[in-house]
């Protein structure tokens, strides 16, 4: 059938943005003579480049002029944004905010692309539905539109309909057939099935555990869990042992568990503790009128809409690609150098206070000249992640459940891929659509994991993904309009065991002279939408708190 | 031996003293007896793909089944008797036939449903290869029984070929319904039945030795049909796809596939009807009961009414009804489909149907998705009428959520009427009350109805206001309807227990409740 004009017309568009896009993040296309060789796109990595100027701060320009400003956020992820969301909400005027971001837009791990066909996430997308005692995120989504109300009767949330993700949410590709739902269930031996039934009456009861202190065992921010020891041993000993202890070793329910924390943590069961592990499922406690706990809410562009609402929601000024690269203390407070890699220029931004909105490793090298109190060293087990996004002209279906939100396929070490198009109302199926593969590169050792990453190339990256997914969608590469890569080699902290509950991470999180603050999921040691905004507000409560003292 | 009694005719169960004493036998006797097996079962399988096909593309299944049947039967009496007249080399021969049988056999259900649409006498082709089948199949236990002969004595022949062929063709009756045809359809089923005929042959060539002289040879046209047969069996889909509009008992006088659908337009002496990938969409021979009923119920009780939006709808059919009122002064069509809504513009007997309708300067025909047009367009309308599919998919299942609703209630005028046809009350009860209790959910009084469509069977709508202030009987009917007066309204007011109120959910867009309730509703109607 001939492609509709609409068709023709995305489809040189697409070619168009590429052409566009080429002197920015490199065109790059598959190998000629291979099944793949009409492919081509971009390969990013996190921006790379400019982070590894911060490797060495020498090379960089000294400071042409100084500028001033109240509090300085370095770094525009979740933590950041949601910070100076907090600063202009108890008072701060615009001008006494600032923000600096490395990359050419904010969002961090949660940034969106968009081409001719749909916009699309680069990394995280989706909120699942919050528990309705995190009054402070739910603000958040009423002022975004994003709940519309509560219900009288019950008290609870009503959420916008066209964000609750729609039906059919998840499937998973087993034995050959699409089956609703990931926890699998083809083919499943009534033992495994036993199993599955029993891990899950389980996480039933530690949702609605309670501690001897009053706290739930799991919430979410983790900070507000309950800090019972027989809770907290659960952080010492890895996943993958606590569930062989307790019998939980059916293959079926073991993938499961994997997947779900390679999703999750970018780290498999045997790599992240057990609390974390149950954390996982124990902690999801969403309510809504209209929806249910396990529902999501999500977007074309993933968390880059939640991105850009956080984003709207306040006035200060925002810096892009400004790498902010030492920090000095100055007889007034602090003062950042901050690289523009537009103008080449290096400005001194001098500031009464500093809100690292940083991961730990580069929270770290910026701080290397301030004195060594300043900064608690938290290592971090951090797996790369590598992200494709497949611009298609059609998605060849197995047999079994339709296309989904979510689709993943039994036994891959990916973690499959989301449907951008998914909340779309058209009534058409037919036409060009955006699918976001994603795989964590879960190694042992992250450092030699992210060594091979950046050696990978677009061609091997593209090829892989393809192979994982023309086993359930046979055809497919012929298919392909575009495929852009995303490589993470830096992704999400794994909490690791030991890592929640240890005394790095509350160390890490503790001011400096009410001079320093710090705000980024790392602190949380759960990488997290819901993470990212605890830790942006806990900091800008901290520095308000430190001005009202006067003591800054 | 050549007076074998035709198979599948009831005869006296074989004494298990026969049964069990058991000859010495040698591996290729084994084989022989073992490929009885799998020639009894092919055999009923082409059988029941006949009748299968019959009913689905003639209609009428118990007479075309039991015709079917008897043809086949009787050709394999025919087949039976003919056995006598093979001689010389029985292997040979019982070599050829499998492959024969595996050709013409397997390419039965892919030819019928190919040549469906083209030929004027479709049952005469049907009942050709039914008989040639037949044939070729009578002939096989015959033949299989001479080949035997020697290596057993009477008595153990008979009970084991025929122990065989019975049991094949229970397997046979029990596979074919539970799992070819739904995990194959006809055409792969009537393939690899067709491959099974053949590799019968390939066993006997390569596994007999009194084959060496001619193997070569036979062994060339058996790879060549195993070849061909699993061809078509990768083409499979394909062919299912191009087939699947041509099952329609009248003559196709118009098919047109658009970007969205497939429609397809047969004519009777009676009637013309629309079928939209498959579908009836209406007969022009009741289509006025459904289209009165969509139409007049809502309209009477808004004398008042100017604008008027319908939604899907493309072939004009509830214009037409909306144009008796002359005091409408503007009315908007949006359908999805230019295919659909140029086809009612120009096809002089569907311009016949719909009375011109959608060239009516009053009318504005915009070709769009009507989820995002509601949710853009800005204008209010007094009355809005939603004609869309059944909710069959997740795609239109959106376009009866409560959002959907919520939506639609922007574009209403104050004391403004929609109504909403929502599928059968009578096959789908709860997809029906779904509808309405989804209506009432996005904050809307309904008013469920339902009237009796002869091509359809009983069929429902729910009207939608957001006020109790409709009445039956409110203002006057245009003149000339020959359904629908204020009797008839009341009357379709009324549901019988078995179509009463049941619980529901509320379709949302996060549950898709009732995608899910018009499969399971539907789901025994339509296999
Ligand atoms: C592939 C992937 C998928 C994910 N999926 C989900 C999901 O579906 N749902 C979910 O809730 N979470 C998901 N996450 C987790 C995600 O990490 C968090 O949701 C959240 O985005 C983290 O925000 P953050 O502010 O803590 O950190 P970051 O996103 O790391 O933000 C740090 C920011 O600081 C900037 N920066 C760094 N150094 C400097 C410097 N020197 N100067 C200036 N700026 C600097 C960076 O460019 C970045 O914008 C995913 C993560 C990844 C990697």
């Amino acid at each position: 059938m001939p492609s509709s004009r609409r068709h023709f017309l995305q489809r040189a568009a697409l070619g168009g943005a590429g052409l566009l896009l080429a002197p920015l993040a490199g065109l790059h296309s598959c190998a000629p003579g291979s099944s793949r060789s009409h492919i081509s796109g971009s390969l990013h990595g996190a921006n790379r480049a400019t982070g590894h100027l911060l490797r060495d701060p020498a090379s960089l320009p000294a400071p042409t002029r100084t500028e001033a400003v109240e509090v300085l956020i370095v770094g525009g992820g979740v933590a950041g944004l949601t910070a100076r969301r907090e600063l202009a909400r108890l008072g701060l005027r615009p001008e006494q905010v600032l923000l600096v971001e490395l990359d050419e837009q904010p969002g961090g791990n949660s940034r969106a692309g968009r081409n001719a066909v749909s916009a699309y996430p680069w990394g995280a997308h989706y909120l699942p539905v919050p528990d309705p005692r995190n009054h402070e995120l739910l603000a958040f989504l009423a002022e975004a539109g994003i709940l519309t109300g509560t219900d009288a009767a019950s008290g609870l949330p009503i959420y916008n309909e066209y964000y609750l993700c729609h039906d059919p949410e998840e499937r998973l590709f087993i034995k050959g057939h699409w089956q609703n739902g990931l926890v699998p269930e083809l083919g499943v031996p009534p033992a495994e099935k036993a199993q599955l039934a029993r891990f899950f009456a389980l996480i039933d009861e530690l949702r609605q555990t309670v501690g001897t202190d009053g706290r739930d065992a799991f919430r979410i921010p983790v900070d507000e869990s309950s800090c019972d020891e027989q809770f907290r041993h659960l952080d010492e000993q890895p996943f993958a042992a606590w569930l062989d202890a307790q019998g939980f070793t059916g293959s079926h329910l073991r993938w499961y568990l994997d997947y779900s924390c390679r999703d999750d943590y970018g780290a498999p069961a045997a790599q992240v503790s057990a609390w974390a592990g149950l954390h996982y499922f124990a902690a999801r406690k969403g309510r809504a009128h209209n929806a249910n706990g396990a529902d999501v809410l999500t977007w074309p562009a993933g968390n880059g809409f939640l991105v850009e609402q956080l984003r709207a929601q306040a006035p200060s000024p925002i810096r892009p690609n400004t790498v902010a690269f030492a920090l000095h203390a100055t007889p007034t407070g602090l003062a950042a150098d901050c690289y523009n890699v537009a103008t080449r220029q290096t400005v001194r931004v001098a500031a009464r206070q500093v809100i690292m909105a940083t991961p730990s490793f580069i929270t770290e090298r910026l701080l290397a000249s301030l004195p060594a109190a300043a900064y608690r060293p938290l290592p971090v087990h951090r797996a790369p992640w590598v992200v494709v996004n497949l611009t298609v002209e059609g998605l060849p279906q197995g047999p079994g459940q339709p296309l989904s939100w979510d689709n993943v396929l039994f036994g891959t070490d990916s973690v499959g891929y989301v449907d951008a198009g998914h909340q779309s109302l058209s009534l058409t199926d037919a036409g060009p659509r955006v699918v976001t593969w994603y795989r964590p590169l879960s190694a042992p050792n992250p450092e030699a994991a992210r060594r091979q990453a950046y050696q990978t190339s677009y061609d091997d990256w593209v090829r892989q993904a393809l192979a994982e997914l023309e086993t359930a969608h046979h055809g497919l590469t012929a298919q392909v309009l575009r495929a852009d890569v995303w490589v993470w080699g830096h992704g999400m902290v794994a909490p690791t065991p030991g890592f929640v509950w240890g005394p790095a991470r509350a160390a890490a999180a503790r001011p400096w002279q009410n001079q320093l603050f710090f705000a980024h999921t790392d602190l949380s040691g759960i990488s997290i939408f819901e993470e990212g905004f605890h830790q942006g507000q806990r900091a800008a409560r901290q520095v308000l708190a430190a001005r009202s003292t006067g003591l800054a | 031996m050549d007076k074998v009694p035709v198979r599948r005719v009831k005869r006296p169960a074989l004494g298990a003293s026969t049964a069990a004493a058991v000859a010495p036998t040698d591996y290729r006797s084994t084989l022989l007896l073992g490929s009885v097996f799998v020639i009894a079962t092919c055999g009923l399988i082409y059988e029941l793909i006949a009748g299968t096909l019959a009913s689905y593309l003639l209609g009428d299944s118990v007479l075309q089944f039991s015709t079917i049947i008897g043809a086949y039967l009787f050709a394999m009496g025919i087949g039976s008797w003919l056995s006598r007249y093979l001689g010389g080399s029985l292997l040979r021969w019982f070599i050829q036939l499998e492959i024969l049988v595996g050709l013409v056999g397997g390419f039965s259900a892919p030819l019928l449903f190919l040549v469906f649409e083209h030929v004027s006498s479709f049952r005469l082709i049907l009942y050709a290869l039914v008989g040639l089948t037949g044939v070729l199949v009578g002939l096989e236990i015959p033949l299989l029984m001479r080949i035997l002969e020697g290596r057993f004595e009477f008595k153990d022949l008979v009970s084991r070929v025929f122990t065989f062929d019975y049991i094949g063709a229970l397997l046979a009756s029990l596979v074919f319904p539970l799992v070819l045809v739904p995990q194959l359809g006809l055409i792969r089923t009537s393939l690899l039945c067709g491959a099974l005929n053949v590799v019968v042959a390939g066993i006997a060539l390569y596994r007999f030795p009194e084959t060496r002289p001619f193997r070569r040879s036979m062994g060339g046209a058996l790879v060549a049909s195993l070849l061909a047969l699993a061809v078509a069996f990768g083409f499979a889909e394909r062919l299912q796809a191009y087939t699947e509009g041509l099952a329609f008992q009248d003559q196709v006088i118009y098919t047109k596939t658009t970007p969205y659908q497939r429609l397809v337009l047969t004519k009777n002496q009676r009637e013309l009807r629309l079928f939209l990938n498959g579908n009836l969409q209406f007969s022009s021979a009741d289509e006025y009961r459904y289209h009165e009923a969509l139409v007049h119920p809502v309209m009477q009780a808004l004398p008042q009414a100017r604008r008027v939006l319908v939604l899907g709808g493309g072939d004009g059919l509830a214009v037409r009804e909306l144009l008796k009122y002359p005091q409408l002064q503007h009315i908007d069509l949006v359908d999805l489909d230019a295919g659909m809504t140029q086809l009612f513009q120009h096809n002089q007997m569907l311009l016949e149907l719909n009375h011109r309708s959608l060239l009516n300067p009053k009318v504005r025909v915009i070709n769009a998705d009507a989820y995002q047009w509601v949710r853009q367009d800005s204008s209010r309308y007094d009355c809005i009428i939603v004609d869309f599919p059944d909710p069959g998919n997740y795609s239109i299942g959106k376009l009866y959520s409560a959002a959907f609703y919520r939506a639609l209630e922007q574009r209403l005028a104050p004391g403004g009427w929609a109504v909403v046809q929502s599928t059968s009350p009578y096959v789908a009860r709860r997809s029906f009350w779904c509808v309405a209790h989804t209506l009432e959910a996005a904050g809307f009084t309904a008013l469920p109805y339902h009237c009796y469509v002869p091509s359809f069977g009983e069929w429902g709508f729910v009207l939608a206001g957001r006020n109790r202030h409709w009445r039956p009987d409110a203002g006057p009917l245009p003149p000339g309807l020959r359904y629908v007066t204020p009797a008839t309204i009341r009357a379709m007011r009324f549901f019988p227990p078995d179509m009463s109120e049941v619980p529901t959910e509320i379709n949302q867009l996060n549950n898709q409740a009732l995608v899910r309730y018009f499969e399971e509703d539907w789901g025994p109607y339509v296999h």
